[in-house]
């Protein structure tokens, strides 16, 4: 059995609106181990996004615990939990998040630099099949091919685990598939992690596992074989 | 209606933070605007009670008699709105003599001046230095006792006209005739106030003394024989009534308190009919006043009104913060139903709130100003209101003005265009006029005409308050803010983001590259805090530098006039005899002395004054200056009298109308003290002088005083200029103590730059300029903080991401204050040359006002680090903000917002 890289213990998130508070993750133990490959499904709200940040320590617990690598995440500072994220975790979110002022080949350039990965922009971009694309701003860059820019990105912090938030939410379903896979694509090549939270069953169905999510709680999980 | 009213309060209410921001932003810009009104009323009140005060005789009505004197003045006393009034009679005499020690002493013609009991409680135009008025006596000039040595107790002959028997009055006192050009002028109502030179003699005595022995031995001028006076050649007596106006009832600005006195006059003159039409020297004064008050309220707009509207683009960025969410919401809203006008009757309805709010704030924070800079006192309620009303309004306007300009997609003609961001696909009509060029283009052609044609203010004290201002002045100044602005938004922060780019390279791989590229590609960003912070420093250094060089020229004029910090008069040999100049020179305080002599010459037919000093000493007791001569710096003008002792140095004037050049000979006569006749002196022309400390206006000369002293004989210097390195007026009270003795009669540059009012350059700016100072230093630092808060706000999910990737608190922060370091670098650089330029403009307008012109600007580097220092500071704290506002961003929402 492979190592857990990232646990969960009965972790909740309660979020403020005004006077009224929201419980998007309650008693949730998930955890997460190296070549994983699961599936976070749910309707919108059931807390598949919300247990992502929480993996990756952009959103604090309320309750419950967080390791990474067996160390409580939640003993560092923000400094040494962003040095984590830099050199081990990495995201896809749905809607690219490209920097804005930044070419396609500084965004690359910046995860690698902030990570100190030593990969380079130019052949990650070719492996996404934007080597052409470089010099290009986000804004000149179509909805796939800005997530390609996002997934390439991401490989460059060398990550050991693939944070994605529905990552072909934005996308055409032909498009979608491609960006997909791609991302299994590159899995088996660089050998990281992968979780992706959707709300498409099919996209799941691509998955070694598939986590139900309902209100915030766990409500099942599937195996594949 | 009354939902949008809810709607839009609710939503000033549900963010508390950025209401209060936008508030206080726009209070700032109208808290400015504020101050100015409630200053410039201030200043107008000071400037008609600082008229009024300087008349020594408000009215001068001439009369026929002793009798119609005493009883009109009686009838004038009783009305209201006046003070005091006297019967007084002037005549001339045709000498004195006494006989004391040194024998028989004679002094030439001079006046009289017959003043009743009490006369000098309210009218100031002697002042008794010992002795009383006594009837049967006379009171004598200082000049006049100190050339008959007489004192109180001696007895002296006077000759009322040539060829009568003297009449022999006792001396009871002495006294100082402060006001002799205006007691003795010719009174003629129809030419109005005509000041005259000033008799060489005066005699004072009770008026009752003067109608039993010495008016009967003269003819009496008829009121109406006035007409035909001319100054200097009265003959008879001339009975007139002296009044005085009640200061109480001349408030407000001058205009209104000559209008005031005016109707005052009128209603006396009316209530008499027939007995007396007066002579206005306080109307006079006033007009002169009101010329003056123009040039100040249009100083006091030209140094603000820059300011305000540049804090009002504060406001503007204030509203940019949160630009992107309002235009959500107002999409929001239109796609559910509202219509335009609803969306602009709830920017309307929030306006209004954040208007009262700003506006109410604005009008208190200007009250507070107004008085710190202690120009609070009096400010009326009908004021505090009219300057509340516009604060308010104008802050309404501008809350407006900035949602709109901010959010203005959200208003356009469809849902579609409204859910779109705001883009511009074509250049505004503005941008296709080339507007900013041709703005810089007139503005640089109207200075360079002001410059070179001399097409500059001049205020006409002689007529109605009006100013030679010509209109087109005041476009270099005003078309270069416009033009400077426009072509900053035009260029959209290119020049800067070019910059940056380059120096971030091709492809950005290190940190500070990281940091270049962003900085390069937000050129419209930066371009906006360039625009508001580069222009209100730019106002800052205007301000500083053009009050700098106003108050220096203020200085400069008083000192001119004057002659020193502290200028000690003494009685002829007293400086030498008693070594007057050298124990002023030991007075504590007195860093250096020189001593003159002021005396005249006549150059053919006219009488010059001319200037007698030590080339050696001058410039330890007073400064000179560069723009005093004409062919040369003070420096040589003064090495080359030092280098030749017959050197002299005339005015243009005398060069033209003699045809003389450098090196000519000139002989001019002086008087010989020795022979008592005039003697030819030879001198040479060494330059040209325009202006001397102490000189007058017209023609004048300035040579040797060891070649004058031999040529004429004369007791030596009479006047002693001192330089204070201690308050003056301190140091004049000390000097005055010190040579009390032997007669001096002290001033102090203080003193002068009091009294002389008719220069533009005693309009006191230092209250409005501290204020706005201030205000610069707040605006300078607020402007920093709101472009970094804005930056945080504006790029907050970007951060976010960053913050994603794995970037620490410290490099995200980076991005927001590098950028501040770039936008307040060029703010600086814009702020320096804008500012600059502005200020030489406006010196060059008033170039002609400025008596002597400036030989350059003054800088005032304290405020200008000071300003520096606000900008640095109000960024640094507002990185440190914004550094603690990452921390406490909410990621995980961030990230999900779309």
């Amino acid at each position: 059995m492979n190592e857990i890289l990232a646990r969960c213990s009965s972790v909740g998130v309660v979020h403020r609106q005004g006077t009224a508070r929201v419980h998007a993750l309650r008693n949730v133990d998930f955890d997460v181990r190296a070549d994983d490959s699961v599936a976070l499904l749910g309707r919108s709200g059931s807390g598949k996004t919300t247990l992502l940040h929480v993996l990756g320590g952009l959103v604090e617990p309320t309750s419950g615990s967080v390791e990474w690598r067996g160390r409580p995440l939640l003993s560092l500072d923000a400094a040494a939990r962003a040095r984590v994220r830099a050199r081990g975790i990495a995201y896809v979110f749905q809607g690219s998040n490209l920097l804005p002022y930044f070419t396609a080949y500084e965004n690359v350039a910046f995860a690698a630099h902030l990570s100190g990965s030593g990969r380079d922009p130019d052949r990650l971009l070719q492996l996404v099949g934007l080597g052409g694309k470089g010099d290009n701003l986000p804004a000149e860059l179509s909805g796939g091919e800005a997530q390609r820019v996002a997934i390439a990105r991401a490989l460059a912090q060398a990550p050991e685990l693939l944070l994605c938030d529905e990552p072909t939410g934005h996308l055409d379903s032909d498009t979608g598939e491609r960006v997909l896979d791609l991302i299994e694509a590159l899995q088996k090549e660089f050998d990281f992690a992968l979780v992706v939270a959707t709300h498409e069953a099919a996209v799941a169905a691509r998955m070694r596992r598939a986590v139900e999510l309902h209100d915030g709680r766990i409500v099942g999980e599937d195996v594949a074989a | 209606m009354s939902a949008l009213v809810r709607l839009a309060l609710a939503g000033l209410v549900r963010a508390p933070l950025r209401t209060t921001v936008r508030a206080l932003s726009l209070a700032a810009a109208v808290a400015l605007l504020g101050a100015m009104i409630l200053f410039v009323g201030h200043s107008l009140r000071t400037m008609s009670a600082g008229a009024v005060r300087s008349v020594p005789i408000d009215w001068q009505g001439p009369v026929g008699s002793y009798r119609a004197a005493t009883g009109v003045a009686h009838g004038v006393a009783r009305q209201p709105g006046v003070l005091e009034a006297a019967a007084v009679a002037t005549a001339g005499f045709a000498g004195t003599a006494h006989t004391g020690a040194v024998g028989l002493v004679n002094s030439g013609a001079g006046s009289i001046l017959a003043v009743p009991p009490g006369y000098d409680s309210h009218i100031n135009t002697f002042r008794l230095l010992r002795g009383a008025f006594a009837s049967g006596s006379v009171v004598l000039d200082q000049q006049l006792a100190a050339t008959l040595q007489a004192q109180p107790g001696d007895t002296i002959g006077l000759t009322p006209h040539a060829g009568a028997k003297p009449l022999r009055f006792r001396v009871s006192g002495i006294a100082l005739v402060t006001a002799p050009d205006v007691l003795f002028q010719p009174l003629n109502p129809l030419l109005g106030p005509a000041p005259a030179q000033p008799p060489a003699n005066v005699v004072l005595m009770p008026l009752a003394t003067f109608a039993h022995t010495v008016a009967p031995n003269l003819a009496s001028m008829a009121a109406s024989q006035a007409t035909l006076a001319l100054p200097g050649t009265q003959t008879g007596v001339q009975w007139q009534v002296q009044a005085q106006v009640d200061p109480l009832a001349l408030g407000g600005s001058p205009t209104h308190a000559l209008l005031r006195a005016t109707q005052i006059r009128n209603a006396v003159e009316r209530s008499l009919p027939g007995q007396v039409v007066f002579v206005d020297n306080l109307a006079d004064q006033l007009n002169t006043a009101a010329g003056d008050a123009l040039y100040a309220e249009t100083l006091y707009i030209m140094l603000a009104v820059p300011g305000a509207i540049v804090a009002l683009l504060l406001a503007y960025l204030a509203a940019l913060g949160t630009a992107e969410r309002d235009r959500r919401d107002l999409a929001l809203l239109r796609a559910r139903g509202a219509t335009r006008r609803d969306l602009l009757a709830l920017v309307g309805v929030e306006s209004v709130g954040l208007g009262l709010m700003g506006g109410g704030i604005g009008t208190a924070l200007a009250f507070v100003a107004v008085h710190l800079a202690g120009s609070g006192a009096g400010i009326g309620t009908g004021r505090v209101v009219a300057t509340c009303s516009i604060c308010v309004a104008l802050a309404i306007a501008g809350a407006a003005a900035a949602r709109i300009a901010a959010t203005v997609g959200a208003l356009r003609g469809t849902v579609t265009e409204g859910r779109r961001s705001a883009r511009r696909s074509e250049r505004p009509l503005w941008q296709r006029l080339y507007l900013d060029v041709m703005c810089l283009a007139v503005s640089g052609l109207v200075y360079w005409l002001t410059v070179r044609t001399g097409f500059s203010a001049v205020v006409n004290p002689d007529s109605n308050p009006t100013l030679s201002l010509s209109v087109y002045m005041f476009f270099a100044p005003a078309l270069l803010w416009i033009g400077s602005a426009l072509l900053l938004v035009r260029l959209r922060g290119g020049a800067l983001a070019f910059v940056a780019r380059r120096a971030a390279g091709a492809r950005a791989t290190t940190w500070p590259s990281f940091l270049l590229a962003s900085a390069g590609r937000r050129g419209a960003a930066l371009n906006r805090g360039l625009l508001v912070i580069g222009l209100l420093l730019a106002f800052g250094v205007n301000l500083g530098v053009f009050t700098a060089t106003y108050d220096q020229q203020a200085r400069i004029d008083a000192q001119l006039t004057l002659g020193a910090d502290v200028v000690a008069s003494a009685p002829p040999g007293a400086v030498r005899s008693k070594g007057v100049d050298q124990r002023i020179a030991r007075v504590p305080g007195v860093s250096g002395t020189t001593a003159i002599d002021h005396t005249y010459a006549y150059v053919g037919p006219d009488l010059q004054d001319t200037f007698a000093i030590d080339p050696a000493t001058f410039t330890r007791g007073t400064t000179l200056r560069d723009s005093y001569f004409i062919g040369g710096t003070a420096a040589q003008m003064i090495a080359r009298l030092r280098a030749h002792s017959d050197g002299i140095l005339v005015s243009k004037e005398t060069i033209t109308d003699y045809s003389l050049s450098i090196g000519d000979l000139l002989k001019l006569r002086l008087l010989d003290h020795r022979t008592g006749a005039f003697s030819v002196v030879p001198f040479h022309v060494l330059g040209v002088v325009q202006e001397f400390p102490s000189a007058p206006r017209d023609s004048f000369m300035v040579a040797n005083l060891g070649y004058i002293a031999r040529a004429t004989h004369d007791s030596g210097p009479n006047i002693v200029f001192a330089k204070a390195s201690g308050d003056p007026a301190q140091v004049a009270q000390r000097v005055a103590a010190a040579t009390r003795a032997d007669g001096t009669t002290v001033r102090d540059i203080r003193q002068q730059a009091a009294q002389t009012v008719s220069s533009i350059t005693t309009v006191d700016l230092g209250g409005i300029s501290r204020i706005e100072e201030i205000f610069a230093l707040v605006l300078a630092a607020a402007a920093m903080g709101l472009f970094v808060a804005v930056a945080l706000l504006e790029r907050r999910q970007e951060l976010a991401t960053m913050a994603a990737l794995g970037a620490t608190l410290r490099e995200i922060a980076a991005f927001l204050w590098s950028e501040a370091a770039l936008v307040l670098a060029a703010a600086l650089a814009l702020a320096a040359l804008l500012g600059w330029l502005l200020a030489e403009m406006l010196v060059a307008m008033l170039q002609h006002v400025f008596d002597p012109p400036p030989d350059h600007l003054a800088a005032p580097w304290l405020f200008l680090g000071g300003l520096a220092g606000a900008a640095v500071l109000g960024a640094a704290a507002a990185a440190a903000l914004a550094a603690a506002g990452i921390s406490r961003l909410r990621l995980g929402a961030i990230l999900r917002e779309e």
